[in-house]
């Protein structure tokens, strides 16, 4: 534990009490306060992070082997999860990096930089290897996992579009310094530190139940670091296999994946008349900017209620509505209690107000955006004649591996 | 074969220039030399209002009350020991601000006790900080023990709090101390 000398803060004392005399030789005592050894740890977990999600790599690419993933995801519950209490995550730290972008006075510390930047590098090369059993919240979901209940393609089609209005929305409140979303709602964080609010307990602990029949509920269906990781991977240098002999269609592997990530062949289905599927995506891709513009439009139409998340407009609908409660509540008695002035407050409201106007455009973009993809995706079709990993769902749990009935080269 | 692997290469290209771009921004902008940001109470902000007992994701408070020897006036009605319109200076409960007990003092001479907190039974409500900063010295204050403190990324005692009196400094400064005069 190191000790940090203080700079000296002076405060100005009240002292309508004067300095005591004392004519016994008394000392004042001196009091040190540590500070737990927190750089430290920070950069312990930025190597762990790295070893993990390298080893990971190597389980799942050189070796098809299972066993390592599990390892690393025991160790991540454990160490990232309930020793180092969940904070500062990969996740998160969407936050902290839109906070830095857009709010001068905050300083990114970098480690949490790193945090944010070095899974979606591993995801360019290999996947998402940090899902797989590096991420805490992952791995507590996949070690509990024992059924694979498969959800219809068009229900998980739908719930996948989740995380991505849950990014929207944890990118609008971090840049308008509202508040992180992510956090605040984090089901699992709550486990880890064995307290807190007790309605995300709740939920964290129904999430668990539910994940013990479905494979990751909250990777797939709500995270939103996970999307972002699901782009880089599409492009990935390189891909899980889950054999490198040829594939003989024995659907096993299809079965054994706990996150729906391993497609079928689908030579056998009729195919549709090439023009009409082309037209198709030409109507689509004229509807992405319309999307993208109606999103943010719509979104932005709403900044006003949207920022009352703001304390500081907030506050100000307070003081300002028509019917002052009888009570007042702390925040408004802690505002006059400060001296804070009102032209003050409404010039720090107007501030906000804009950012949001700002900000919330450019969250209902994305969302427009990343629905009109969405929907020339499913447009696209491309012919498979074996079963195929699909880079961006695939998180590199390796279960499938040991179900493929091929001996493996290797 | 050959355009999809062409797309590929050009998905991971485009990504991986986005990634170098976001990192050199951002890394412009962090900074590794003053280390982790920690959360901390500006003691000049702060009003007492209680949450910070109440709202920190832990079962007992991270926030403590800290103890200021060098401003303390060393009273025997001590403003933060006895409650309001005491009719007795001893220390049945009835008389004793504290709730759980964890103001001590100690008798130094006449007219002088020296107070000293009992961190394990301190739960962060401030009802003593209140009470020295109105009617003694102020040499009470709330602040965040660090060694308790979990370092939630955000702190949910600082969304809550009335005054913004909790906010992210370098480790180098996690502690705003009043007795260093």
């Amino acid at each position: 534990m190191p000790e940090i000398s203080f700079a000296a803060t002076i405060l100005p004392a009240v002292a309508r009490f004067p300095k005591p005399d004392f004519t016994s030789g008394y000392q004042y005592p001196t009091i040190v306060h540590s500070v737990p050894w927190e750089t430290f740890w920070s950069w312990v977990d930025i190597g762990l992070l790295v070893v993990m999600m390298s080893l990971v790599a190597w389980a799942v690419h050189r070796r098809r082997s299972r066993g390592v993933v599990v390892g690393v995801s025991i160790v991540s519950v454990l160490y990232f999860g309930f020793f180092r209490t969940g904070c500062v995550c990969s996740v998160g730290s969407i936050q902290n990096v839109v906070l830095a972008l857009t709010d001068s006075g905050y300083r990114l510390p970098i480690t949490v930089l790193l945090i944010f930047l070095l899974p979606l590098i591993f995801a360019l090369f290999f996947g998402r290897v940090f899902c797989a059993g590096v991420c805490p919240m992952g791995a507590l979901q996949e070690l509990v996992n024992v059924r694979g209940w498969r959800l219809s393609r068009a229900v998980s089609w739908a719930l996948g579009f989740i995380p991505w209005v849950y990014l929207a929305f944890a990118i609008l409140y971090a840049a308008t310094r509202s508040q992180f979303i992510i956090c605040r709602f984090d089901p699992f964080v709550g486990i880890f530190r064995m307290g807190g609010d007790m309605g995300i307990i709740i939920f964290g602990v129904l999430l668990l139940i539910l994940s013990v029949f479905v494979g990751r509920p909250f990777c797939r269906f709500l995270c939103p670091y996970g999307v972002l990781l699901g782009v880089v991977s599409r492009v990935a240098r390189r891909k899980v296999e889950v054999t490198d002999s040829k594939c003989i269609n024995c659907r096993l592997c299809h079965h054994a994946c706990p996150v729906d990530a391993i497609r079928q062949p689908n030579e056998a289905k009729v195919a549709e008349r090439r023009t009409t599927g082309a037209r198709r995506v030409a109507l689509y891709l004229l509807l992405l900017p319309l999307l993208t513009v109606g999103g943010g439009l719509l979104l932005q139409s709403q900044s006003d209620t949207l920022s009352m998340a703001h304390r500081d407009v907030w506050l100000y609908a307070q003081l300002t509505a028509d019917e002052q409660p009888d009570v007042l509540t702390a925040e408004v008695e802690a505002f006059h209690e400060m001296g804070r002035s009102m032209d003050e407050l409404e010039a720090s409201v107007q501030e906000v107000k804009k950012s949001y106007r700002l900000w919330s455009a450019l969250a209902g973009g994305l969302i427009g955006f990343v629905l009109g993809c969405k929907l020339i995706r499913l447009s696209l079709k491309r012919t498979r004649n074996t079963y195929e990993v699909e880079p961006s769902a695939c998180v590199a749990c390796g279960k499938c591996f040991n179900y493929c009935p091929l001996k493996s080269q290797l | 074969m050959e355009r999809r692997e062409f797309l590929r290469t050009c998905g991971s290209l485009i990504a991986g220039g986005s990634l170098v771009g976001l990192g050199g921004v951002l890394g412009s902008k962090a900074s590794a030399v003053e280390g982790e940001m920690m959360w901390q109470i500006d003691p000049e902000r702060c009003l007492q209002c209680g949450r910070c007992e109440t709202e920190c994701v832990m079962r007992v408070s991270a926030v403590k009350c800290f103890h200021a020897n060098q401003v303390c006036g060393y009273c025997d009605l001590c403003g933060g020991y006895y409650r309001e319109g005491v009719k007795e200076l001893n220390t049945a409960a009835e008389n004793m601000m504290c709730p759980t007990g964890a103001i001590k003092r100690r008798f130094i001479e006449e007219p002088y006790f020296e107070y000293t907190i009992d961190e394990a039974l301190c739960t962060g409500c401030g009802k003593c900080v209140k009470g020295c900063s109105s009617f003694g010295n102020g040499s009470l204050f709330l602040q965040i023990q660090q060694e308790l403190c979990l370092q939630c990324n955000e702190c949910a005692i600082a969304k809550v709090c009335v005054s913004g009196a909790i906010q992210r400094v370098p480790v180098g400064t996690a502690y705003k101390l009043k007795d260093h005069a």
